[in-house]
């Protein structure tokens, strides 16, 4: 086939759109296969070749999966993976956390973006993984009721927003004033629900819980450190600019563990407080310096006529920074801070690394050589990878959303 | 603070004092300089520094350190700052080894995600889609149990005609070492060949420009870089031979549990040399790609035009180009590699972090042991900051 092709080089290759007029799916497949895998002869042997990698990974992957791995470790330790030691009596803290945060999602998705065919079918597939997951066994009726409850105010906050008008006007401005003013008020929220007025207490914070509490405060707390430090980095004054210099340089310097274990053997003198605290700062810290870089960059990138219009409108420093640089500033590095969020969220994984120290401190040694590699902690490691990774990818998708009705690159 | 660039007006004559610019901005300057210096005497004054000072480092160490190669410290009689050295060095050869792989795999995977076989850039996709967004901690720390449950006991090594064994104690393969005679006794016989090589590295080097010139010249290809090392290969191995070759293979052997002798690749270090490369592998993809993608399809099509292969077009025409946008990026990926190689400390690799915080655990002193990590990763990055730059140059000084 793919000889007759070549022999015929002057072949007229009709345009897409009009390629598909009239024609049975069957001719477009082979039209389309024969473009896009068998257009020579080497693409042919690739393709066979990577047909066969492929083959070979879902067949490993799916033998894994099916056959040889031992399920049990993971349907057995759930509730360890996912809140650990948190107290098993306050688990409507955990459930009510879930269902706010789905139901603020739901919330943004209707206000700012829309559901299309792939989000509820990658809804409905993650659900079904956390319900398979909780229903598993029969035991743990309520938490898989409490799971649905959530998905249910994702979709209710969707339906809520999602009818309303999109035109610019008033009421569209509180909407979007309401949302974004819950989605702030979401984090101290969800705190205040799980730790305050006979919650747990921070050292409770356990498993992917604690996972998904470390990120946003992170994110957060990097935002709010990052703002003043990108300001003061470009800022015309020396004292200020030098200063903020060489903290960002400083914590850049270091890898993330290194400053978690200054969280946990220097900074208990500095600020005490619970390892988990100290590592939320370190956390927010560390974050705050690369996110500094992002609007540093953003705010060398905004053109100069910028700062001189804002000037010249009669605007002072304050203002012009808090409504004509900043906004803009912002929006430009949007990517690169979501980005970094995704990293974020990758990294709270080194705070378990610290943690088990924390009850020896002085002996980290002993405590690592606590890790026990039996086979079942394969199971264990490729179910945390995927949780993981469903994360990130819903979180990279968000930021894609973002940047497309940010406009971001467009003007 | 503020940012506002451009040069400021003249204050008006007449303007109070505390509306002029010049005198706002050193004000604010100085209420910021009094905020930072009440934080920073608040964080000193509270960190115990009764015995801060790095004597404890040329203190006997009193620990073991693994993962050794090229050195054999024992920990009874070396200092600590000797143990920390090995470790840096430990990090340093995972660090090289993980920049090296991941760029090759990177950009092998990067050039694939834009591949006209729809099956090559799906599989390339899933790559870096799985790599990128699963957090490095878990993949090394996987590998290294799969590494460790997957492969044989070392009781029942896979070998191979005793010259490559494979067990859960990691890989070993026979390596060379130098007869006494060559770095032993006779120091000026190496002092000889050293001489000898740099004269022929020099002669390479001559006949590379030379080439290179001809090639200008006459347009046709001279091969320059064949040529030179070719030379220098030959000259090498020559003058290696005429020395009398002081050099014999050092063979593996199990004695026990362990290796000994020849080179072993443990699992520890295989396993951070591969979370590295395909962590960070998966990202220069990406960026390689950025960086193919933004050339105008113009250069694909004059490349296609002028008759070239599709490998000549990607080595002579779309690399060469996309790298000025590739460069600084991966510089930073391999900033990147250098901090992430702490993370040899979840598999027990003993690399410099580990190291120090062995020492630290023995000896306390925890500030001037991060002082000291610290300024071992910013030198590490210097270091490969100055050669990317140097790099950067030669690639952006051709122009285009």
């Amino acid at each position: 086939m793919t000889e007759m092709q070549a022999a015929r080089p002057g072949r007229i290759v009709l345009p897409p759109h009009r390629q598909r007029a009239h024609r049975p799916w069957r001719v477009r497949a082979r039209e389309w296969a024969r473009h896009n895998l068998f257009h020579s002869t080497s693409a042919t042997i690739l393709t066979i070749v990577t047909a066969a990698i492929l083959g070979a990974i879902a067949f490993g992957a799916a033998w894994f999966v099916f056959v040889d791995a031992n399920w049990r470790v993971i349907t057995e330790n759930r509730w360890l993976l996912f809140a650990g030691g948190y107290p098993m009596d306050q688990e409507w803290r955990l459930w009510f956390s879930v269902g706010f945060v789905f139901l603020l999602i739901g919330l943004a998705y209707g206000t700012w973006s829309s559901l299309g065919r792939r989000d509820h079918v990658f809804i409905a597939l993650a659900g079904a993984f956390v319900v398979f997951l909780l229903a598993h066994g029969g035991a743990a009726i309520w938490s898989t009721l409490w799971f649905l409850i959530a998905i249910a105010l994702l979709y209710a906050g969707y339906a809520l927003t999602v009818r309303l008008p999109r035109a610019a006007g008033p009421g569209r401005t509180l909407q979007q004033r309401a949302v974004g003013g819950l989605l702030i008020l979401a984090l101290p929220i969800v705190l205040l629900v799980l730790l305050a007025f006979g919650g747990a207490r921070p050292r409770e914070l356990d498993g992917f819980v604690l996972n998904l509490v470390l990120a946003p405060v992170g994110i957060a707390g990097g935002l709010v450190v990052a703002i003043p430090l990108a300001l003061g980095r470009a800022s015309r004054m020396k004292a200020v600019s030098w200063t903020c210099t060489t903290y960002i340089e400083v914590v850049r310097g270091a890898p993330l563990l290194g400053w978690l274990f200054v969280a946990l053997f220097i900074l208990d003198d500095v600020i005490g407080g619970e390892l988990i605290v100290r590592a939320m700062v370190v956390l927010a810290v560390f974050t705050g310096a690369y996110m500094a870089e992002y609007i540093r960059g953003a705010l060398q990138a905004l053109p100069q006529g910028q700062y001189e219009a804002a000037h010249a409108v009669g605007l002072n420093q304050i203002q012009s920074t808090q409504l004509i640089i900043m906004p803009q500033a912002l929006r430009i590095s949007i990517p690169p801070i979501v980005g970094q969020a995704i990293s974020i969220w990758k990294d709270t994984t080194l705070v378990t690394v610290i943690l088990p120290l924390r009850e020896l401190k002085g002996n980290a040694d002993s405590a690592i050589a606590q890790f026990e590699f039996t086979p079942d902690r394969i199971e264990a490691y490729v179910f945390v990878a995927v949780v993981f990774w469903i994360v990130a990818f819903i979180m990279s998708r968000i930021s894609q959303r973002l940047e497309r009705s940010l406009g971001v690159g467009e003007r | 603070m503020a940012v506002v660039a451009g040069s400021p007006p003249p204050p008006a004559p007449g303007t109070p004092l505390l509306y002029r610019r010049d005198i706002r901005r050193m004000l604010t300057q100085g209420v910021y300089v009094a905020i930072t210096a009440v934080v920073i005497g608040y964080v000193v004054t509270s960190l115990d520094l009764r015995d801060f000072g790095f004597n404890f480092l040329n203190d006997p160490a009193g620990f073991k350190v693994g993962n050794q190669w090229l050195t054999d410290v024992d920990g009874v009689t070396n200092s600590r700052i000797t143990m920390y050295l090995v470790g840096v060095w430990s990090s340093l050869r995972a660090v090289l080894v993980a920049i090296a792989l991941s760029t090759l795999l990177g950009v092998v995977i990067g050039v694939a995600r834009l591949s006209s076989n729809w099956l090559v850039a799906q599989l390339a996709m899933l790559f870096v889609e799985v790599f990128r967004n699963t957090p490095l901690l878990v993949q090394v720390v996987l590998i290294y149990t799969i590494l460790l449950v997957g492969a044989p006991l070392i009781e029942n090594a896979v070998n191979v005609g005793d010259f490559f064994f494979l067990s859960n104690r990691g890989i070993a393969i026979p390596w060379p070492v130098p007869d006494s005679g060559f770095w032993g006794a006779p120091e000026w016989l190496v002092a000889v060949w050293v001489a000898v090589l740099a004269g022929f590295a020099l002669a390479a080097l001559r006949v590379r420009a030379r080439r290179q010139e001809l090639e200008r010249e006459t347009g046709q290809p001279q091969y320059g870089n064949r040529w030179a090392f070719a030379l220098f290969a030959a000259g090498a191995l020559v003058s290696f031979f005429a020395l009398g070759a002081p050099v014999s293979m050092d063979e593996p052997v199990i004695v026990g549990t362990h290796y000994v002798e020849g080179m072993v690749t443990e699992p520890e270090f295989t396993a951070l040399v591969l979370g590295l490369t395909l962590y960070t592998s998966a990202f220069i993809a990406e960026i390689v790609r950025g960086g193919i993608q933004a050339l105008p399809r113009g250069q694909t099509e004059a490349a296609n035009a002028v008759g070239l292969s599709g490998y000549q077009r990607l080595t002579l025409v779309i690399l060469p180009q996309a790298l000025r946008q590739i460069i600084p990026s991966v510089t930073n990926q391999y900033l990147n590699i250098n901090k992430n190689s702490s993370l040899a400390y979840a598999v027990l690799y003993d690399d410099l972090f580990r190291v120090a915080n062995i020492v630290q655990n023995k000896a306390g002193h925890a500030l001037e042991m991060f002082f000291v990590i610290i300024v071992t990763y910013m030198l590490i990055s210097f270091a490969i900051s100055m050669v990317m730059n140097f790099f950067n140059s030669r690639v952006t000084a051709q122009r285009i």
